[in-house]
Formats: C-alpha cells, sequence, structure tokens
C-alpha cells in the first residue's frame, strides 16, 4: 500500500505539473478585462501614458502592467520617469517581443555586475548615447492585439 | 547464555523431537517451509526511507492521522500550486516593473546585437 500511495503521489504530482502549465497558457487567454474606470487610481497615475489603449488591450497584458504599476510609488523619480517613457513602447510591443525581452534581461541579471555594465556601456555607446530613457521608433506604433499572448 | 550456547542445547531435544514426526507431519512441515520461502520478500523502504519488511508493508493498517500523513505530500504541492499561480502575476509584473526602470530601454533587450553579446558573455 505505502508503494502503491508512493506511485499515485508521484503521478499526481506530474499531472498537476503539467496540468498547471497549461492551465496558465490557458488562463491567460481566458484572463478577463479590466475597465479602465475600475484600475486603482494610483495605478491609473502610472499607467497613463496607455490609457488610450487601455480598453482595447487583452485581460493578461493589462494584469501584467496594473502589476509592473504596483511598484510604481515606491521607484524612484528617475525611476518613476523611465517607467512613464517606455510604457507606451512597452505596451505596444508583441507577445513575443516582449517574451524575448525578458528572457534577455534575465539573462543579462545572471551575470556578474562588472560584465552587466560593459554590457550595458557598450550598447549605449553603440547607439550614440542618446537619451535612452526616451521612446524610440521601433516595431508597430499601433499595438497588435489580435496576437497569441503567452508571456 | 547466549544465543549460540541456547540454540546448542536445544538442538538435541529438536533432533529427538524430530526424529520422531510421522511422514504425514514431515510432509506439512516441508510445504509449510517452501510456502514461507515464496511468501518472503525483500524488506522495502517506505517512501525510500524507513525499511519496512514487505509483509508489512502489505498488510499494515494505517490509522487517520497516519492516513492523513500520508496525503500530506499531494496537499502540500496543491497548496505551493495555488500560491505560485497567485504569485505569478505578481512575479511577471515585479520583473516588467524592473526591465522599464534600468538604464537600457526595453528595445536594446530585443537587440539582435545585445542579444548575440549576452550570449557570447554567457558562454
Amino acid at each position: 500500500m505505502a508503494r502503491q500511495i508512493a506511485q499515485l503521489i508521484a503521478l499526481v504530482a506530474a499531472v498537476l505539473a503539467i496540468g498547471s502549465a497549461v492551465a496558465r497558457d490557458r488562463g491567460d487567454l481566458k484572463t478577463p478585462q479590466t475597465p479602465w474606470h475600475q484600475v486603482p487610481r494610483e495605478q491609473q497615475r502610472a499607467l497613463q501614458p496607455v490609457a488610450p489603449e487601455w480598453d482595447r488591450m487583452p485581460g493578461y497584458q493589462q494584469q501584467r502592467l496594473m502589476g509592473a504599476a504596483r511598484k510604481y510609488p515606491e521607484m524612484q523619480p528617475i525611476q518613476k520617469e523611465r517607467f512613464e517613457a517606455r510604457l507606451k513602447d512597452w505596451a505596444a510591443m508583441s507577445p513575443d517581443q516582449r517574451r524575448a525581452a525578458r528572457e534577455t534581461f534575465q539573462g543579462l541579471r545572471k551575470l556578474p555586475p562588472e560584465k552587466q555594465h560593459e554590457l550595458r556601456e557598450r550598447w549605449i555607446q553603440q547607439h550614440g548615447g542618446e537619451d535612452v530613457g526616451a521612446p524610440r521608433s521601433r516595431g508597430p506604433s499601433t499595438p497588435d492585439y489580435s496576437r497569441a499572448p503567452p508571456r | 547464555m547466549n544465543e549460540k550456547e541456547f540454540a546448542s542445547r536445544l538442538k538435541p531435544f529438536l533432533d529427538r523431537a524430530a526424529d520422531q514426526v510421522g511422514e504425514v507431519q514431515a510432509t506439512k512441515l516441508r510445504s509449510a517451509r517452501l510456502r514461507a520461502l515464496d511468501a518472503y520478500r525483500e524488506p522495502v523502504r517506505l517512501f525510500g526511507l524507513v525499511p519496512v519488511a514487505a509483509g508489512t508493508a502489505h498488510t499494515i493498517h494505517y490509522g487517520v492521522v497516519q492516513r492523513a500523513l500520508l496525503w500530506l505530500p499531494i496537499a502540500a504541492l496543491l497548496a505551493t500550486l495555488a500560491i505560485q499561480s497567485m504569485n505569478d502575476v505578481d512575479d511577471l509584473g515585479d520583473l516588467d516593473a524592473q526591465l522599464l526602470t534600468q538604464e537600457l530601454p526595453p528595445d536594446a533587450f530585443i537587440d539582435q546585437d545585445f542579444r548575440s553579446w549576452l550570449g557570447k558573455s554567457h558562454s
């Protein structure tokens, strides 16, 4: 019996692990939209740059933006400035571009600080020392919300 | 008296008694021994931790508390997954907030050059 229970636990664990991964992706598609007027006032302030597009955004993207906006009150002034300046471009990226950006960012964070600094400097130098906080022209100016989500 | 001494003292009595065992009884004893050998299993490890005789593992009767404890890993797993799914959006929100507020713009992270430098730095 003990062996059977151990096997059962292993089976349930495997099913749950697979199930949760599938459910998360499906959940992305089923996440309900949050109307702008239901977004907390403090988050509305942070999300102001994307307010015109808000009601056309899929629910999963709204939730993630709200998740990011929740950090806004704790940000330093320079971070708030960057957040506001970059938010519109970020929201206009395709889901695949955002996922790729997150992966690259996480990859960068795994490097030692001096290596991270070196790569940042290299990119800034190559891009002519332009204002890295300001939004730049890239990709679609109007977000394509019809594309498939995940992450 | 230790075990060996006890066995050596007992042996003559058993030998004498064995001589008196009839053929029918001897056959019964022999078949009982074979059945016992057939039924013998190597001890198993309960959840890979506690060694338990195989027979015990099959016939053991669990109390209510013990049964509850056996289901504990599944309950813990379910709770972990539930908490994880609740934190998922927060984690992503946190990650996005960090990505949007650090020195480089998000564009940098989809820039092919930057990604290739990063790949080289990791290798």
